[in-house]
């Protein structure tokens, strides 16, 4: 009876595509040697505090993004730029890319956390309930966009053009119906699943983030393992990513459409406009400043 | 002596206490005036509410609530006589001394683990915020420690020596004990 | 269920019964649990600490309070009872369907039950019993029944505490209180004629109806305090918890400017009895929220879920069933423990039964709030005999018909899920 306990928590549902795919993929890649038990909705620990949670040992595993990390390394923040990652496998070549290895070694060290897979939310888009068409970042201006209510996401906001509003995420369909806010961004998938078609009338499909979280283990239970167990929770970690990927990608091919039925006008804007006028803004930024030489280089040309 | 300074310690926590509930209401205030108004949002007046309720939760439990004050489920200490009433407050201030006391060194080491992270807009150490938590174990083995005493003085049915039980203006919750008499 | 969670239990209610602070002994008996697990002692400030400092839509709760205690302390409960009196005074048993609309009116203005029942419960009981019109016993359990109404129309502290556990939209919630609350005061008017009828009251005069435009004017701008409140939350202005501070800030005005009956120095004064009360909710809500981690740990939620799953039961048996079990711990339980502690476990279940979680807090709340009639723990009757003096044995003979007809509300809205979903789908709830 020394199987090892693998206890994940999340803010995530038990019907979000990453927590189902761990279930279907990780549990059983790792149920040989250890028990995967996960924890939804924030019971176990609350958002944004499950790092801290495997850094004192009181946790083994959680799902987090670089904008909680970049809470600790500043240097994070170069991954939650608008307009870095190109798509779902430039997004696995940059993690899998000596540029990262760096990143990695960080928060191992400091904060005894192990990144062990990328996994791919989707691209984010700018939804509205305004009618007006939106082609570059000049027509966004003066619309009340909500972001989460961090400064690294309502920079993201400010950089499209917009007039960011931090808002939480419960109250954002209420927000949109009456007029508290004018728009917000999020993967098509979250738009059908939260219902925010039934009150806007446009996506306007910036792909302005291509949105990613990891897998996190603690350091010390990875290294409490055999190499053997190590390989295995590697490949189940992966096996589950790559599950999870494979199904948003397809969900999000398809939802365009649904929406266009559902009476939303669904375009592509001028993205190259958008592209030039965010990564100005970041480049410009106090984040760039923490930001390792060259990294937006190395970034672009990896996965080519 | 002792009485008059408990009086001050009170008001004095009051103040405190007051203040910051007042804090919170006017940068509430001020965040709708400056979003629905003035059309530009603020982002540090949600982290201001917040780290002022921690602290008014914290420190007004601990500092300004006599433990009258405090929800409880009294209906059996109230039920029973002079003797057992002793027994039971004396077991529950030592409890509460012992059981703040045991996780008071973890608290420590959770708090100073917040040195590596700073509040999201502030930027504000959470040490610093979190440290609120270590005052209030302070406060409370004190306090307890202070009725403990009390207890073992026989005495702490007597408001008059205990400085914590000084009626308050108005009594935030009624002070059951006191109309049920008749019953 | 592990030996350190029964250790747990058994600590919390040990401590509860010798008289410990329900807050504080929660906190001892996660100490205790995670001592007995060999967890990390301070997981149990973690989890009190984050609760809060996390809790944005918690703010609510000191911005409810204190506009609660502004309008108590200036001279608003005064004018709408006047207001009451010339309107619904006429009928027979007048003055107990006064009482009833007062509460009714109270409860679109504050956000707990305890602060509707101090607020206006010794003047319209002095009024009730004045010249032995009614039986004292009478008029305390009939506000005691009434002011249960409070949290159930918005404002409501223990809807947005079950909007923090069930994660759903404090907006919606708020609607959907609405004509349960009204179907509450319904049944309790019901209940007052066919008592007040059998006992025989003093019928009251009633007021002229030339006095009747006066009356309402000065009551109006208190009256447009809930038109106020709602009307920022869905008119887009604000959100449910600037809503509260714009609340707070009208009393406020209202009490200074318009009636002049609040001074600076007894806004002082509220302000000091509405940060104790904040702190007092504040620690009972933060320790409670410790049991989400233990429970967690425990997984308890999917042990009830499997052993439910394996009886089979219909969504409404469910339904019933909980809301029985809400009622009985609420003889012995503070509203917000099992607000905050025992809903949790259920929710999931709730929701793979299909059970709308709208409908279910609605249920739940209403449950709750009927919890703090019932005796032995029940705040409620306790505020009353504080405040008025009179017997609590005269309250509680006297309020069971009362609880008997919230028993049958309760049971109506379980039936019919539509009384509190119907105006929230207006509104555009989708469930
Ligand atoms: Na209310
Ligand atoms: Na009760």
């Amino acid at each position: 009876q020394d199987r090892i306990q693998l206890r994940m928590s999340t803010v995530a549902t038990e019907s979000d595509q990453r927590t189902v795919a761990l279930e279907e993929a990780f549990g059983p890649g790792v149920a040989e040697f250890a028990s995967y038990e996960p924890h939804y909705n924030g019971t176990l620990f609350r958002q944004a505090t499950e790092l801290d949670a495997i850094a004192r040992g009181n946790l083994e595993m959680a799902i987090t993004s670089a904008q909680e990390l970049a809470e600790f390394f500043p240097e994070f923040s170069v991954f939650t730029a608008g307009y870095l990652h190109r798509d779902a496998a430039h997004q696995v070549a940059v993690f899998n890319d000596p540029l990262m290895d760096p990143f990695k070694q960080k928060v191992e060290d400091e904060l005894g956390v192990k990144l062990l897979t990328v996994m791919y939310l989707g691209r984010r888009h700018v939804n509205l309930r305004t009618e007006e068409e939106v082609q570059t970042p000049e027509d966004l201006a003066g619309i009340t966009l909500r972001m989460p209510g961090t400064e690294a996401w309502l920079f993201l906001g400010s950089a499209l053009g917009a007039n960011p509003v931090p808002m939480a995420f419960g109250e954002v369909y209420t927000g949109l119906q009456t007029g508290a806010i004018d728009g917000q961004d999020n993967p098509l998938p979250t738009v059908r699943d939260s219902r925010f078609y039934e009150v806007t009338k446009q996506i306007v499909l910036t792909s302005h983030l291509v949105d990613l979280n990891y897998l996190a283990i603690s350091k010390a239970t990875w290294d409490a393992m055999t190499p053997e167990q190590q390989e295995a929770t590697q490949a189940a970690a992966d096996a589950a990513a790559e599950v999870a990927r494979n199904r948003q990608l397809a969900l999000e091919d398809e939802l365009a459409d649904f929406f266009r039925a559902e009476g939303l006008s669904v375009y592509e804007p001028d993205v190259e406009a958008f592209r030039t006028h965010v990564q100005a803004a970041y480049l410009a930024s106090e984040f760039a400043n923490d930001w390792p030489e060259g990294i937006v280089d190395a970034v672009n040309a990896a996965g080519n | 002596m002792l009485h008059r300074l408990a009086l001050w310690a009170r008001a004095g926590s009051d103040f405190v206490a007051a203040s910051m509930l007042a804090a919170i209401f006017a940068t509430f205030l001020v965040q709708v005036a400056a979003r629905y108004v003035f059309n530009y949002p603020l982002g540090w007046t949600v982290e201001v509410c917040l780290t002022l309720w921690l602290w008014l939760v914290l420190f007004g439990s601990s500092a300004c609530l006599s433990d009258r004050d405090h929800v409880k489920f009294d209906v059996l200490y109230l039920s029973v006589g002079t003797r057992t009433r002793r027994i039971m407050a004396g077991l529950s201030a030592l409890a509460v001394m012992i059981g703040i006391a045991s996780q008071l060194p973890a608290a420590w080491d959770y708090v100073d683990f917040y040195k590596i992270r700073r509040s999201a807009t502030l930027r504000i150490p959470l040490n610093q915020i979190y440290s609120i938590y270590l005052l209030f174990c302070g406060i409370l083995i004190v306090r307890y420690g202070w009725g403990l005493v009390q207890v073992l003085r026989n005495r702490h049915d007597d408001p008059a020596v205990d400085p914590f039980a000084v009626t308050p203006p108005t009594v935030a919750k009624p002070n059951i004990s006191e109309n049920r008499s008749e019953d | 269920m592990s030996i350190a969670f029964l250790a747990c239990l058994a600590a919390v209610f040990v401590l509860a019964a010798i008289g410990t602070p329900i807050g504080y002994a929660m906190l001892l008996g996660g100490v205790v649990y995670l001592a007995a697990v060999g967890s990390d002692l301070s997981l149990a400030a973690e989890q009190l600490i984050q609760s809060v400092y996390d809790g944005y839509i918690l703010l609510a709760v000191p911005l409810f309070i204190v506009a609660a205690n502004i309008m108590n302390a200036g001279a608003i409960s005064e004018k709408l009872l006047n207001f009451c009196v010339a309107i619904v005074g006429r009928f027979r048993a007048g003055l107990g369907h006064v009482n009833i609309v007062s509460s009714l009116i109270f409860a679109g203005m504050s956000g707990s039950a305890v602060a509707d029942a101090a607020g206006i419960g010794k003047i319209i009981i002095g009024m009730m019993t004045k010249d032995g019109r009614y039986p004292r016993g009478y008029a305390a359990a009939l506000t005691a029944a009434s002011a249960t109404i409070g949290p159930i129309i918005p404002p409501s502290i223990p809807m947005v505490m079950y909007a923090l556990i069930s994660g759903q939209s404090i907006g919606y919630l708020f609607l959907a209180g609405i004509v349960p609350g009204f179907l509450m005061a319904l049944m309790l008017m019901i209940m007052n004629h066919i008592r007040a009828t059998k006992i025989g009251v003093v019928e009251d005069t009633p007021v002229p109806l030339r006095e009747l435009p006066r009356l309402t004017g000065v009551a109006f701008p208190a009256l447009l305090m809930p038109v106020i409140l709602l009307g920022g939350i869905y008119g887009g202005a604000t959100t449910p918890t600037e809503a509260a501070a714009i609340a707070a800030f009208y009393a406020l005005l209202l009490t200074a400017f318009f009636y002049r009956s609040l001074s600076v120095r007894e806004f002082y004064r509220q302000l000091v009895v509405s940060a104790r009360q904040a702190a007092a909710v504040g620690i009972v809500i933060g320790c409670a929220l410790i049991f989400n981690y233990i429970v967690a740990s425990e997984r308890i939620p999917n042990q009830l879920q499997a052993l439910l799953a394996g009886m089979d039961m219909s969504p409404l048996w469910f339904l019933l069933a909980i809301t029985l079990l809400v009622l009985l711990l609420g003889c012995l339980l503070d509203a917000t423990t099992i607000i905050l502690v025992v809903l949790p476990l259920f929710i999931p279940t709730c929701a793979a039964l299909g059970i709308d979680l709208i409908h279910f807090g609605v249920v739940a709340v209403v449950a709750s709030m009927i919890g703090l009639i019932t005796p032995p723990y029940g705040m409620l009757l306790f505020v009353i005999n504080a405040v008025t003096g009179i017997r609590l044995r005269d309250i509680i003979i006297n309020v069971v018909p009362f609880l008997f007809a919230l028993l049958v509300a309760l049971l109506i809205l379980i039936l019919v899920p539509d009384i509190s979903l119907w105006l929230p789908r207006q509104f555009g709830y989708p469930g």
